[in-house]
């Protein structure tokens, strides 16, 4: 008995260490390339050590278009992330703490609104949008980005404000807050982590995010999705360039991950497991 | 709550309600805007291209997701068992989250490079003959499939794991005590309290992977595969007949609202 038990948990850390090095190996092979010369990276068989050169980097790290679309994504993430959380506390804190009609229905609306395919909104706000102005800018890109993070913002946080416990909320009353004094100090500290939890989810998901924002930017408000699929033309030449490109593309949210990864983790459990 | 339900409005109820009025039009983002009722409707289920790119991008749902929800299952389940290293396995586990689409795709590009690539050399030393995998067309749609499993099965993992360690122990503990072995305890015991939890993961990812966009619109430059979404954005974008892409669109929506149905129904049964 004692002994399969033991056998079952070598299987499974072999189990979790193959998944390891299957996860890992192509963002290494990214840095090794990025490192190489063309002529090491098109080496058949492949060099496994090598001079590194940091040539690719300094070169993509001196191309302004895409110091431009790097800019562009932290203004645009940040936008979004903002509109998300401030719209979302409200939104939020009106559904678990009152009652009122259609907000089953609401509720509904928000899953469509995260569902239906993006193109369906797309097409009709491209034509909007080159009437009004809002084509290729940052606020217009990060206004069509709530079409997945408002929704996904107010069931997090909805699920965040359900376990404040309703005595924090009475004895505030009888100390004389009003709603907006109960939200501002007892629900926002109380649920500070599930807010950081919140932003950095939806900023991870703006960070990444292509369909939209290949559709409604052009040159002035380009994310840096958008500057890389620009390049793709390239991948089959200039594997230097374009690993490097794409590995300081996802640079912050690598290190982004590791410290936040507590409230990663988190953030994406909530909304399904109840624990 | 009013600028959350103003927002949304303008940015989900507005256009879906445009894409349905004019998808009884003949706008091509020009001038020409005459009411043509059926007819891009008729035009779209006679289409024969329209079908295949519907059905390629349902055989990509369906085994994305499979695979993605068992091995995130397996692994979910071999994790568990686990008692040191597990918050360490999981941080480098979920690193493939943190990869936007379109830099997988060009990860995908380098390595999978039929003449070139580490992939095909990897597989030559255990004795496999090359691939072609995004360079010809019976290859490319497997080689989505995978790509995308690389991307997105830490979805189904984090969640699963999650669920499997929110699971009360008295009752996988009763079925050990009545003599129970591991497989009979995961079948009758811990995978129908698991339930509620997988259903989420399903939808979530079936409906996630006919969306798909980026990895495709990365991989496949020359046009050699199509999803819905890639096919909307040429029709729309590349060759301007937007009253076509929305008839595209609004008829891929219906058939995501009613797997949406699908799972409040589930959901309501369940609670």
């Amino acid at each position: 008995m004692r002994a399969r038990s033991l056998t079952e948990t070598a299987f499974a850390y072999l189990v979790a260490l193959a998944a390891i090095l299957i996860t890992l190996f192509p963002i290494y092979w990214m840095f090794n390339i990025a490192l190489k010369n063309q002529r090491d990276a098109f080496a058949v068989p492949p060099k496994w050590s090598f001079t590194p050169i940091w040539e690719h980097f300094e070169n993509v790290l001196s191309n302004r278009a895409y110091l431009e679309a790097f800019t562009n994504t932290i203004v645009v993430t940040l936008a979004g992330v903002l509109l998300a959380l401030v719209m979302g506390v409200l939104c939020a804190y009106a559904m678990e703490r009152f009652r009122f009609r259609g907000r089953g229905l609401f509720g509904v609306w928000l899953l469509l609104a995260y569902m239906l395919p993006e193109f369906l909104y797309i097409i009709p706000m491209y034509a909007l949008y080159q009437q009004v102005g809002l084509y290729d800018t940052h606020f217009g890109l990060a206004l069509v980005y709530q079409v997945h993070s408002l929704p996904f913002a107010i069931w997090m946080l909805r699920s965040f404000f359900r376990d404040v416990p309703q005595e924090l909320d009475d004895s505030a009353r009888i100390d004389g807050c009003g709603y907006w004094g109960i939200l501002w100090r007892i629900y926002l500290p109380v649920t500070a982590p599930g807010i950081a939890a919140t932003g950095i989810l939806t900023a991870i998901w703006i960070w990444n995010e292509l369909t939209i924002a290949q559709a409604l930017t052009f040159a002035r408000a380009d994310t840096i999705t958008v500057a890389v699929a620009s390049f793709r033309g390239y991948a089959a030449v200039r594997w230097g360039e374009m690993a490097a490109a794409s590995l300081l593309a996802i640079a912050p949210l690598l290190v982004f991950a590791v410290f936040a990864q507590r409230y990663i983790v988190k953030g994406l459990t909530l909304g399904s497991v109840k624990g | 709550m009013l600028p959350a339900v103003m927002v949304l409005a303008l940015t989900t109820l507005y256009p879906a309600v445009y894409s349905v009025i004019f998808s009884f039009f003949d706008w091509n983002w020009g001038n020409r805007m005459n009411f043509v009722g059926l007819a891009n409707y008729a035009d779209t289920f006679s289409n024969p291209e329209f079908w295949a790119v519907l059905g390629q991008t349902i055989i990509f749902a369906a085994w994305a997701t499979g695979l993605e929800v068992l091995l995130g299952l397996g692994l979910a389940l071999a994790v568990n068992r686990l008692r040191f290293g597990v918050g360490l396995i999981r941080t480098l586990l979920l690193t493939p989250l943190m990869v936007s689409g379109i830099i997988v795709a060009i990860m995908s590009k380098i390595m999978l490079d039929p003449m070139l690539g580490i992939v095909n050399y990897l597989l030559s030393l255990i004795g496999v003959a090359p691939n072609t995998f995004l360079g010809a067309k019976s290859t490319v749609l497997p080689t989505i499939i995978g790509i995308d499993v690389w991307w997105q099965t830490a979805f189904g993992f984090i969640i699963l794991l999650a669920g499997l360690q929110s699971l009360p122990n008295e009752p996988i503990e009763a079925a050990q005590v009545d003599g129970a072995n591991a497989w009979q305890t995961f079948w009758y015991v811990r995978l129908p309290l698991l339930r509620p939890v997988l259903y989420t993961v399903l939808i979530f990812r079936i409906i996630d992977t006919l969306k798909v966009f980026d990895i495709v619109f990365g991989t496949t430059s020359s046009g050699l595969t199509d999803v819905m979404q890639t096919l909307a954005y040429r029709t729309a974008f590349s060759y301007q007949q937007m009253s076509k892409g929305m008839t595209f669109m609004v008829i891929f929506s219906v058939l995501i609202l009613l797997l949406c149905w699908v799972y409040l129904r589930l959901d309501r049964t369940e609670a």
